[in-house]
């Protein structure tokens, strides 16, 4: 207790150092734990369900076709919830948008709402109770009597002024009534986020065609003695059967179980980890500057040891007492950095990816405070223990007796001062080097050719099924009706429509055969991505056309089937020759026969770091699509046209939905956004680093300085120049530098290739981002080494000489 | 070879200037072995530091072998202390962190001599002042008259023409003692030309001639010892 209390009045008597020590430890506890609050909610939480390890999610794959995570079928769905035994309950989704069309009210204010299908037992299976109201029963799960709805909390707070007695109302989805049972709880989500309205799935058995189509994502519950790897060899058994049973659906095909956590999780986790490793790093650089500021503090306060040494403390109590000095130390930065994590949680929580689930529960909580107490004793212990063992083991007798005799001693920690700034500068590579590679990859991503031209484009969604538009005929009419209106406003050069927008997502695909060859059997078929556009849809978006036309408005459904196809699939069936005026036999538009128009150029379906999948388009009034996007080339901004644009719409129909109306630029920053708050963060790591790593040097470098002050005199006698001691200086922070440095690259090395599937255009171990942190860390030793080098030059030999 | 006309050495403070030197006028002749004596604060020191280049903050004239150093700029007397001086000091400032060898390599590396060169020259000096077994060992594992001893071999390494000798034996028992100025002797008779600051009549005794200054002042016309 007593050293306690006495360690503290020496921390209280040195406030700069008490300052400087604590400041720079609370910015590595503060972010710490800032990352570790997000890990926590995202990674080390358990789901919100009940039994969380028993879930799973089921996908079908087909390696021969090179497609792993693929929807499921729903006789495939069936089979499985018939035969497994490892599976104890099956539930199956089915992404979807709706119009909300009508309130309990009566009040029209039509809105899309992204929403699920889904299996009446999936609440139960999950074990999650709704806010308000109840879940659906087994019978209001079937064809023709699934007219029931249960709202997102979000949505019952927007639309329905949380209404508690909600349960019951009538609402329009279309032009449908449906009955809304309950509100589920808030931030309520399976696999998807965002949702706002489940309904019940209500397959059809006897539905044969939607049967064979995959468009499921299932959720199963594995028995209590099940385990998932028992549930994936059986699942594999039933897939074997399943496959000789219907080889048209399920040749080459099989189920693919993985946790659900897995799923969720899974693919956030090494950039979580990224972040989580590069923090640590820099914990640790911050103990490695403290650790070097304790032990020049050590050796300024030799006598004073030397002095408890003889008056009878021992050598343990002496190094129990600096160590808890340390701890004291760590615990006032732990404090700072608790009080400064809250921001970084917002800011994370606010401006990281809104994909990544779970990322806005992260907050300040009772577990981040004991990381961050845990992370603060631990830090203590790290870099108060080198400086306790040192001062306390010293030569005591030495203490008066070194300098004393004209030497230049004081080097008895300089070795363990220079190990720890090597160490700190190894640090700073590792992080600088991920950063740099992440910002690369960012740099190369961003400028990854999507296939269209992104800039002054504008686009919006128009869900066009149901209610006046069910019949196809109006629907395309009014689709025709509202692109002239938009292409007539001043401003408008041109304007197309697609269902299913460049980087908007895989499905819908489909199988084909080329007519006139072999067809290979239907589980066989190539696949390619289905698409359906309009007239002037290509010319907007600026993809190119290798060959052949656009759609016409002589494409009608009458007409003769046309179809344009991506570049890859004409190279891949017609390689050197051209596809035009080929025909294909589309599985997904009934199987009619389609002439090839055109070819286009490929675009990036889902992410901008995709393969190009082969895309056959086919003409909107031969197969209109229940929802469309209409997409506007604008002279003037995006943006300023956006409320010409809906108002145009709302002339037309005041009831129809216009949903995401935004620029194209902003859904290319939706998809940059994941690799964008990596790259920055780890930036911004870097940056931090890299400051720590010169203050670092600078500390160690003109610490020594100032214990060599008398060398530095005598060197001056011996005829050193001014120019002979710049160099001198320089020299040692350069040295220090570089053994920092060659560690770093080496530690980097084997650890960036963890990294590598958050990287895209460049290798983990790219040569330009190791060249550029090693000049850039170089750059730094020696302007860190420069104020203490100049300030040996203008010492006055004479007085050095003095100097003890 | 050495001429100081009305040197003085002041340091401006609250009430007015305090001198360190005052009118020093003096003359070394090169071959000479000249002894500094004086009470503490007498300015012995400084005058040396002045000799050697190492304090250029001084008025009055100075001739060092032929060259105006009142004249030089900073650069240039670091020449001349290079060329021709060699310094020994009471606590003998040898770096602690440099074995033997590498204490003597020190001036070497400030001359641009080329390094197998300077390994020769080392080389010979060890053997020359008998402490070849002692090159690997560190400033700390010798006594502190084997020190003074090496401090004495590095003052002299580079051949310089005078060595300044800062009270060379005032940490040294009177045996070390009497070795290290044996060994100044020794050199003096040579041809290097010494100066040395003393508290010692018996380290006096070794010189030609003795200066005694107090509180800045040369008390009397140099006396031949």
């Amino acid at each position: 207790m007593q050293d306690l209390r006495f360690g503290a009045r020496l921390l209280w008597k040195s406030p700069g150092f008490t300052a400087v020590a604590a400041a720079t430890l609370a910015l590595g506890i503060g972010a710490a734990s800032a990352i570790f609050s997000i890990v926590d909610a995202v990674l080390l939480k358990p789901l919100p369900f009940i039994q969380p390890e028993r879930l799973a999610a089921i996908w079908e794959r087909n390696p021969s076709a090179g497609r792993e995570s693929m929807f499921v079928a729903p006789a495939n769905f069936r089979e499985w919830q018939r035969a497994s035994t490892a599976v104890e309950s099956l539930a199956a989704i089915q992404d979807t948008h709706v119009n909300l069309t009508g309130d309990p009210d009566g009040r029209v204010v039509a809105e899309e709402l992204r929403g699920e299908r889904v299996s009446a037992g999936l609440f139960a299976m999950l074990g999650v109770r709704p806010l308000v109201g109840r879940t659906f029963h087994a019978e209001e799960d079937r064809p023709g009597r699934a007219d029931y709805a249960l709202l997102s909390y979000g949505l019952w707070q927007r639309r329905f002024g949380a209404d508690n007695a909600i349960a019951g109302k009538p609402i329009r989805l279309g032009d449908r009534s449906y009955t809304v049972l309950g509100v589920m709880p808030r931030g309520f989500r399976v696999l998807d986020p965002g949702v706002e309205i489940w309904v019940p799935l209500a397959l059809d058995p006897d539905d044969v065609r939607a049967s064979g189509l995959r468009y499921l994502e299932v959720i199963a519950r594995l028995r209590a003695d099940a385990t998932l790897a028992g549930a994936r060899v059986e699942l594999e058994t039933i897939g074997r059967r399943l496959e000789a049973a219907n080889p048209a659906l399920n040749r080459g095909w099989r189920p693919e179980i993985v946790s659900l956590r897995e799923e969720l999780e899974g693919r956030f986790e090494p950039a979580l980890v990224t972040l989580m490793a590069a923090v640590g790093f820099l914990l640790l650089m911050s103990c490695a500057n403290i650790a070097n500021l304790l032990l020049a503090r050590g050796a300024g306060r030799r006598k004073e040891i030397a002095i408890r040494a003889a008056l009878g403390a021992g050598r343990g109590r002496i190094a129990a007492g600096l160590f808890l000095e340390s701890i004291l130390l760590a615990l006032a930065g732990g404090a700072l950095g608790v009080v400064l994590a809250p921001l970084g949680v917002w800011l994370l929580a606010h401006f990281g990816p809104a994909e990544i689930p779970r990322l806005r529960e992260a907050a300040v909580d009772g577990r981040m405070v004991l990381f961050a107490l845990a992370v603060s004793v631990a830090s203590g212990v790290l870099f108060g223990c080198i400086p306790a063992i040192q001062a306390s083991s010293a030569k005591l007798n030495a203490a008066l007796a070194e300098g004393g005799r004209g030497g230049t001693s004081g080097a008895a920690g300089r070795t363990i001062r220079s190990a720890l700034v090597v160490f700190e500068v190894a640090l700073a590579v590792v992080v600088l080097v991920g950063a740099g590679l992440l910002m690369r990859s960012f740099v190369r991503l961003r400028a990854a050719d999507p296939g269209f031209r992104i800039p002054d484009i504008l686009s919006f969604r128009l869900p066009l099924a149901g209610g006046r538009l069910a019949e196809p005929g109006r629907r395309a009419s009014f689709l025709a009706e509202v692109q002239a209106r938009i292409a007539a406003l001043p401003g408008v050069q041109s304007v197309g429509a697609i269902n299913i927008m460049p980087l908007g997502g895989l499905s819908p695909g489909t199988s084909f055969t080329v007519a006139g060859r072999p067809a290979p059997p239907p589980g066989e078929r190539p696949m390619a991505l289905l698409r359906t556009a309009t007239p002037g849809y290509f010319r907007t978006m600026g993809i190119a056309l290798v060959a052949g036309r656009e759609f016409s408005p002589s494409d009608t459904a009458q007409a003769m089937p046309a179809v344009i196809v991506s570049r890859s699939l004409a190279e891949r069936f017609w390689p050197g020759g051209t596809a035009l005026r080929n025909h294909l036999i589309v599985d997904n538009l009934g199987g009619r026969e389609a002439e090839i128009v055109g070819v286009a150029g490929d675009v990036k379906p889902e992410k901008l770091e995709d393969e190009d999948w082969p895309t056959i388009y086919n003409a909107y009034p031969q197969a209109p699509a229940p929802t469309m996007t209409v997409v506007a080339r604008t002279g003037p901004p995006p943006p300023a046209l956006a409320s010409a644009v809906q108002q145009e719409i709302h002339r037309l129909d005041p009831g129809q939905p216009v949903a995401d109306l935004r620029a194209m630029d902003d859904v290319l920053g939706g998809v940059l956004a994941g690799p964008r708050f990596n790259a920055a963060l780890l930036a911004l790591f870097g940056c931090m680093a890299f400051t720590l790593a010169a203050v670092g040097i600078y500390g160690v470098i003109s610490y020594d300085v100032s214990r060599r002050t008398n060398e530095i005199g005598i060197r001056a006698a011996l005829g050193a120049r001014p120019s002979d001691l710049h160099r001198l200086i320089l020299l040692q922070g350069a040295r220090l530098a570089a053994y920092g440095i060659a560690l770093g690259l080496a530690a980097a090395f084997a650890l960036t290739r963890l990294m590598a599937n958050l990287l895209y255009g460049i290798r983990p171990a790219d040569a330009w981002t190791f060249a550029a942190v090693s000049i850039l860390l170089g750059g730094v030793a020696l302007a860190a080494s420069y104020l203490p080098s100049r300030r040996a030059m203008a010492l006055d030999p004479v007085a050095a000489l003095r100097h003890e | 070879m050495i001429t100081l006309r009305n040197v003085e050495k002041f340091y401006e403070g609250g009430y007015g200037r305090t001198y360190v030197l005052r009118r020093i006028s003096l003359e070394i002749k090169e071959g000479e072995f000249l002894t500094i004596m004086g009470p503490s604060g007498a300015g012995k020191s400084t005058l040396l530091s002045i000799l050697g280049m190492l304090d250029g903050a001084w008025t009055g004239e100075f001739e060092f072998f032929g060259h105006q150093v009142h004249r030089m700029k900073p650069r240039d007397r670091v020449e001349l202390n290079k060329k021709y001086i060699g310094f020994v000091f009471q606590s003998y400032h040898l770096i602690d962190n440099l074995t033997v060898y590498e204490n003597l390599d020190i001036p070497l590396s400030y001359r641009n001599i080329k390094s197998a060169e300077r390994a020769a020259m080392v080389c010979d000096t060890l053997d020359r002042f008998h402490i070849v077994g002692k090159r690997d060992l560190y400033p700390s594992q010798l006594s502190g008259g084997q020190q003074q001893l090496v401090a004495v071999a590095r003052a002299v390494i580079a051949n310089p023409k005078l060595i300044l000798a800062d009270e060379p034996t005032g940490n040294l028992h009177s045996s070390q003692g009497k070795e290290i100025m044996d060994l100044f002797k020794k050199l003096n008779e040579e041809g290097a030309t010494i100066v040395q600051v003393t508290h010692s009549e018996t380290n006096a005794a070794y010189g030609h001639r003795i200066v005694q200054l107090a509180d800045g002042w040369i008390l009397q016309p140099a006396a031949t010892a």
